[in-house]
Formats: C-alpha cells, structure tokens, sequence
C-alpha cells in the first residue's frame, strides 16, 4: 500500500482546488473548532496542519491560552522547518487543550467536537489535529503527546497517532509542557501517511540537545502481550470489542499473551507530578511582559504585575502550577518529587523487559468516546484517571501508536501498541500489517480528488 | 567573626552561554535572541567554551571536578530574568571540595558553579529599563566555606583568588562581584553584590561592628539581607528573610548530563607560590616579587625565561621601572639588553627605556608623523635664528635641536638627526 501523499502529489489538481479546501474547512471548522488559524494562501503541497504548540514563522501561536494571545513568533519549529522543506504546505494551527493540559480537548476558548458525533469530545490534549485529520481526505498533521495527547485524540477521531521515541523529533520551536515528556509527533489516515511524513522530519537538531540521531529498527515479531491490571480499568463494552479484535490478530497469526504488571498503576501518579513539576516551571515565563497579553499598567508593583497577567491563565493550568510549584518544595520535594522519579525509571525498567519479548496492546482509552456533559461530570482525578493507558509509554519515552481497529455505535475505537525505545519502525509495520484487513471509516472527505 | 564569599565572574567566551549571542555589547538589547529572550518555544545549547573555562578555575582552585555535570532551573519572579528562572547548578556543579591556599591557612572552597547572568536592570527615575544583552553572559559562583576569620585573610583571599581568575584569562577590573557572608555570632547576614577589595573590607569591617554592637546592646542578629552603600560605607537592609529562600529547584531537562573529561587541563599555578619559590632560590624579598607577577603575565614570562641569565634584582628593578612607564609587549632580547644597562647602573626614563628597547619589537603606537616632526624642526629653527650660523662652525648643534624636537616623543633619534640636519642645510 502506498502513501496517499505520493498519490496526491503525483494527482491533477483541479483548478481552484485548494481555495475550495480552505473554504469547506473554514465551514465545518466553524462547527468543529479544530483549527485557530486557517491559511487560505495554501496553493501548493500536501496540507500539513500544525498543533499549536508548535511555533510557525509569521504565524500567531499560542498552544491555545488566553496568556499568549498575539505571540507571533520570529522563528519556526525544526520539525516545521522540516515538512516545509520536504514539501509539505501549511494549512493552519490546531486548537488544543491549553498548554497539553487535558485529555479531551476541552480545556480551551473553544471546545473542540468529534466529528463522528458532535455532542462529543474529540480526545486531547492534540485534538484539532485529530479533528483535521479525520475530516480531510489528504492532511496529515504534526501533534505533540506528553501524557497521551496524541493517542486518546486519535483514538477517540478514529487516525493513526504515532508518538516516537523521545528525542527522536526535535522539540526546538515547542511550547514546552514538561521538557522530559514532550514528545512531537504525527496524525494521518494511515500508517503510511504518518511514516512518510516521520520520516521526514526526524533526526537530529544542534538546537535541541536532547534530539538524538539513531538507526531505528524493524523487528518482525508476532509477539503481542497485554497487562491485565490495566485490561481491568477498560469498561466492559470497550474491552469486549478489544477482546474480539485480538482474536482477529491471533487469526492472523500472532500470539497474545496475558502479563501482569501491578506496578504500572503508580505511573499516573508519578507523570502528573513530574509533569505538574516541570510545567510549573515552564509557565513561569508567562507575565504579560514581552509577549502574548499584556499588562498596560507598568506603573504596578512586580508581583501586582504578574499577578494580574497569570489571572488569565485557565483553571486546569492554574491547578498544575500549583500542585507543580507545591511538589518541587524544598520540604515535601523527597515525599513527591523524588519519588516520582523513582517510579518513572522503574516504569522505563519494566515496560523495557516487557517489550524486548514483542509488542504491548491495550484499548488506547478505557472508555467508549464520551459526550460533554459526561466530561463535566469527571473529578480531576477521574479525568486524570483516564490516562492510564497512555501514560505508561509517555512516562518512559517509548514509541506507541494509537490506530482504529473497530467502530462501536459509529464511533470508531482506538487500540495502542507499544514497542522499544529505538523500535519506532516496528510499530509502523504492525500497523500497516493491520490495515491489509481494516476498512477505515470517516464522517468527512474534505478535499478529496 | 566568620566570613564566606560567594562571587560571580564573568567568563571570557565569545559568546553567551546558551545561545550563539555576543557577550558584552553596548548598544542596549542589540546582543539578544529567542534563547536569552526566553521566548516561548526556544531551547538552551549549552556553550562548550564556558565549560572548559569553568573546568580550568575549578582545578585551579584545587577543585574535585565532576565527570558529569548537570543543569537546573532555580524559579523566582523578576523582571531582569526572561524565564522567571535561572539557569544554574546544584547537586552535580563542575567543582567541589577546593581550597585556596593564603599565607599559613586555607580557605576551602565549596563549590564552583557555572550559571547564566540575569539581563540588567537600568533604573530612572520614574521609570526603570531593562537591557537583556546581558541576560544568558557565562557566569561562574565561586562559593567557599565560612573559613575566612579577619580582614587580613580576607584581603590575602580575595588578592589570591583575583590572581588565580586573571591568570585563567579572566577580567578581573570589571567582572568579579561578592556577596559577602559574614557573622560574628549565630546568625549570619549576607552582604549582596559588592566589587572590589576596598568595598568589601570596607563592608566586612562595618558589618562586623555592627554586630557586635547589636550583640552587646542584648539583642540579637537578624538573619537578613543587606547591601552595601560606597559613599556611607555603611550596609543598610535589602531584604529580610525569616528563612532560607525556597527556589523550588528543578532539573533543566532541556540539557542533558555533560561529560568534562574533555576540559581537562592544566590548573594555573598560583603566582603566589612561584614567588615564594623564587624567593628562596634568588634570595629576593617575596614581596617584591609578588608585586611583580600576581598581575601580571608579561613580567612573570620574562622572570622565568630570564632567571638564570640576569640578576633577579635587577630584572624585578626593570620590570618595575616598566609598569612605572606602561610598557607591555617586551621582547626577552629587549629585556636582556635593559637588564644589563640597570646593571651598569643606568637609571632610564621612558623614552631611553624605548630607546633600549628600540629596533626589537615594540608597539608603533607612540611614533609620530613625519609633518608633524618637520614643522617642530622648522619652529625651533625660527625661534633661534643663530643655529644655522653655528651649524657652519659646529654640525654637532644638530643635536640640541633633536633633543628639543623629541621631548616627550618616542621618535628615532638617528633618523630625526638626518631630517634636522636637511632642514638646516636647506635654509643655508
């Protein structure tokens, strides 16, 4: 199966074809809210869509807060940078959950909705790429994952999400969350589509020294296993159509063993606080002093000054900020902090031993894609509950992808497989090995040929 | 009384110590970029340069020097700090465990850390300026033990380290700034940001009376921050602090551990001890030859290529009559030759030691332009209208008129003599 990007770029454009894209887009995303910044100048290219996290030359970027309103940054992101020299085309800045902080795209001015069913949640935090995603029938996008911003969306949109290994995409040019988590990824309609485009993009940056250069593998394996403590979080409609979809893959030969790893669990406690901790510290910088919203009246005291201007932040960045600054204290650091760390590399330790035997599965999401009211009706820590599937291989900067394997009531459900540091290739054939045998579903073709 | 000094020095590197921007600019926020703006989105490459200089003082100063170093943030809201936090080290700095050698006692040195400086802060009036150019400048802290006990130590410490930072290549006239520790009991207060010997033995002695006298008045030492006013020379309060600040450290994730074994040097040999050394081996005062070589690069290159071909009294005599003048770049053959005219019991002035020295290798900076000497010649020669008569008995007249034309002037006397001598013929 080739690329559809090669199909394209080889395609006759009809003449206007673009300035038809942009306008479809612009009305749906009316409905939707996936985009902040549509660019009708597009003329040329495969439109490649932009998180908004992510910095582009000209163009207002502001990961979706309030407090960075009017920042145009004076430079691009390397992975930008990147596409647009392989050919890429900017199509516009995706709306997100404020800064990454969230998991259904809601934490935002405006609510991004799924487009299968509008009455819900499009997953997040990455959700209009997501969104744009599923709604065009030649896109792919650039998202970012800290805890699982690019799985629950893609799951829940019915994408591929894919989300390398750490350091494998340079960070240069994103709006950090928290630096040891970050990772840039990409959305398509297809394995292919995402490898493509990963392929262009990856590799070392001397403006990110934590950006690495490595021979990526492809095993062949045939090994998948599933960690039943986190099986057990999955609600029952979800995990009887996951179940189905393994005997599927075992009649395609594969075998899938059952592991238990209890202490996975402590892992969405140990990532909100490293990623509280380190996002805490990343905000700090917002002000109203040199960019994004400022405060007019200069004449105020320091921390009248920065005080009014962190007014603006939203409430979960409010809540990070405070538990982050609160667990980084000097006399509670070794209670949370530290011990924090300890879980994350005992994380890295265990999914690490687990992985060289195959490929972990799960559900991406332990729930069926839920409607707005029912998010609204989620505690912090429900909401923070559903991350732990995600979570596992974000902690640990391992490689996973989230693809559709099955459609429940017209909503399509995600499955996530984890593989190696290093071993981003194999995920991408396990994928494009699935999709022999899947028949993809959208609500939406916009712009096809 | 106990006193520990943590100073800032400025490290000489091309560049900032994150990003690619020149340090030291004057035009205010022209040496900026996304990096020591902070600007959302930019990330921080650390400058190799800084590193092996942190790592030369670091042995210089006898320093445990780490393989692995590692970065964090320390979080505080300022205006002059573009991220809201600082960039600096805490459990893994480039040295620890050092000490600095004084006359009968060392002064241990904590830790050495390399950190970036905060932009500067230009307050007016009515209104205060910041110049971010430079916000990002390579900085190292220098912290030691409490184990300084009077001003004497204090001055042979601060005298000591200075040499040592000079003699790492470091400008010690304007990039080396103390806080100053000091308590003559319990609590200890911290004198901030003060520069120069004088400022901080001026500080350390009034901070040392005023404790006492707090003490004997019956109450007690506030821990608290205090800065220094030059012109009272007196501390006053900046900032109390009921307890140690909470900075919220963190690990600066956008660096990575960085490996030093690569900086390895040479540690600078403190000139103290080679003084010391030459001291006995000549049968010199130390203090003559401290005089001579704690600042200064040249004179102790030339002691040590000259010390077993010249007397060392009479070189540390020419290297003083040298400084007296200003005149650096001297070659070991020029030296030679002053040395031996000292020897034969010469006495120069400036002009005779250039004299010496002339023809080897010195600066053109003092020559002076051809116009220039002519229109002196012809002034003398309209002044005293007789030379030229006298010339015609006495060509030897020539040289009352060059030794008139050549006052203050570093010109060749030779040369000079053949112009005056045209000049003298042309009138006749």
């Amino acid at each position: 199966m080739t690329s559809s990007i090669s199909k394209f770029v080889r395609s006759e454009k009809r003449e206007g074809y673009y300035d038809r894209l942009v306008t479809d887009l612009t009305g749906l995303n009316d409905r939707l809210n996936a985009f902040s910044v549509i660019d009708g100048n597009m003329k040329v290219g495969f439109p490649l869509s932009v998180k908004d996290n992510l910095c582009v030359k000209g163009f207002e970027c502001t990961a979706s807060s309030k407090i960075l309103r009017g920042y145009i940054p004076p430079f691009s992101a390397t992975v930008v940078e990147r596409a647009l020299n392989a050919g890429f085309s900017f199509l516009g800045k995706t709306r997100m959950d404020e800064f990454g902080f969230g998991t259904f795209g809601i934490n935002n001015d405006k609510p991004v909705r799924n487009p299968f069913d509008e009455r819900r949640v499009a997953g997040g935090s990455s959700a209009g790429s997501a969104v744009a995603t599923s709604i065009m029938k030649y896109h792919v996008s650039l998202a970012e994952s800290t805890g699982g911003s690019i799985s629950a969306p893609a799951a829940f949109c019915g994408v591929v999400g894919f989300t390398p290994t750490y350091g494998l995409l340079s960070r240069y040019g994103l709006i950090d969350y928290a630096n040891s988590l970050d990772k840039v990824g990409v959305m398509g309609r297809s394995s292919q589509d995402v490898r493509y485009l990963f392929d262009k993009v990856k590799g070392y940056d001397r403006r990110d020294s934590t950006s690495v250069d490595s021979a990526l593998k492809s095993r062949e394996t045939k090994n998948l296993m599933i960690v039943e403590e986190l099986l057990d979080k999955v609600e029952d409609r979800v995990k009887t159509r996951f179940l189905g979809f393994l005997d599927r893959l075992k009649g395609n030969g594969y075998s899938v063993e059952s592991v238990s790893a209890k202490d996975l669990e402590h892992s969405i406690a140990a990532y909100y606080i490293i990623s509280m901790a380190e996002a805490s510290t990343n905000l700090a910088k917002y002000c109203g002093f040199k960019y994004g919203l400022k405060v007019d009246d200069f004449t105020k005291g320091y921390n009248d000054f920065f005080s009014e201007a962190r007014a603006s932040f939203g409430a979960e960045a409010k809540r990070r900020i405070l538990l982050g600054t609160f667990v980084r204290g000097k006399s509670v650091r070794s209670r949370y902090y530290s011990r924090a760390t300890k879980i994350r590399r005992a994380v890295i330790n265990r999914l690490k031993a687990l992985t060289k035997k195959g490929l972990l599965i799960s559900p991406t999401m332990p729930v069926l894609t839920p409607t707005f009211e029912e998010v609204e009706k989620l505690t912090p820590v429900q909401n923070y509950a559903m991350d732990i599937l995600t979570v596992p291989p974000n902690l640990a900067g391992m490689p996973h992808v989230s693809f559709p394997y099955d459609y429940l009531n017209g909503l399509p459900l995600g499955a996530q497989a984890v593989s190696d540091h290093f071993d981003d290739y194999t995920l991408l054939d396990f994928v494009s090995e699935w999709e022999k045998g899947f028949r993809y579903e959208f609500k939406y073709n916009l712009g096809d040929l | 009384m106990k006193i520990g000094l943590e100073t800032h020095v400025l490290l000489p590197t091309k560049t900032k110590l994150f990003c690619s921007d020149a340090v030291a600019v004057e035009q205010p926020n022209s040496s900026v970029c996304p990096v020591c703006m902070g600007l959302p989105g930019s990330k921080p490459v650390l400058n190799k340069e800084a590193v092996a200089i942190a790592v030369k003082i670091s042995a210089s100063l006898n320093c445990r020097i780490n393989n692995k170093i590692s970065f964090v943030r320390k979080v505080y809201f300022y205006p002059d700090l573009p991220k809201n936090f600082q960039i600096t080290q805490l459990e893994e700095p480039v040295g620890e465990k050092g000490f600095v050698q004084i006359r009968g006692k060392k002064i241990r040195i904590r830790r050495i850390q390399i950190e970036e400086d905060p932009a500067s802060i230009i307050r007016e009036k009515d209104y205060t300026l910041v110049d971010f150019n430079r916000s990002g400048a390579p900085l190292v802290e220098i912290v030691t033990e409490p184990d300084i006990g009077n001003e004497e130590e204090l001055r042979d410490f601060y005298t000591e380290l200075n040499s040592l930072l000079y003699y790492v290549g470091v400008d010690i006239e304007k990039e080396v700034k103390s806080d100053l520790n000091l308590s003559v009991a319990e609590e200890r207060v911290e004198v901030k940001n003060v520069t120069g010997i004088n400022n901080l033995l001026g500080a350390a002695r009034y901070e040392a009376a005023r404790q006492t006298a707090v003490i004997k008045s019956g109450e007690s030492v506030r821990l608290e921050t205090r800065s220094y006013d030059e012109k009272s020379r007196t501390t006053k309060v900046s900032r109390e602090k009921e307890t140690e600040e909470e900075y919220g450290f963190l690990y600066e994730t956008d660096l990575t551990n960085y490996d030093t074994d690569w900086a390895l040097v040479q540690p600078v040999r403190p000139a103290s001890l080679i003084a010391q050394e030459w001291a006995g081996e000549y049968n010199v005062p130390e203090n003559r030859i401290r005089e001579a070589i704690m600042f200064n690069k040249e004179a102790l290159s030339l002691l040590d290529h000259g010390r077993n071909l010249y007397g060392f009294g009479e070189m540390l005599a020419v290297i003083r009559l040298l400084k007296q003048a200003d005149i650096m770049n001297v070659t070991s053959e020029g030296f030679g030759r002053l040395v031996s005219a000292v020897k034969n019991g010469a006495s120069p002035d400036k002009t005779t030691l250039e004299k010496y020295l002339r023809g080897v290798e010195i600066p053109d900076a003092g020559t002076v332009d051809e116009s220039e000497i002519l229109s002196e010649i012809k002034k003398v020669l309209e002044k005293d209208k007789s030379i030229k008569e006298k010339y015609k008995k006495n060509p030897n007249i020539v040289n009352f008129v060059v030794g008139e034309v050549s006052k203050g002037k570093n010109v060749d006397r030779k040369a000079l003599a053949k112009l005056v001598k045209k000049e003298i013929e042309d009138l006749l």
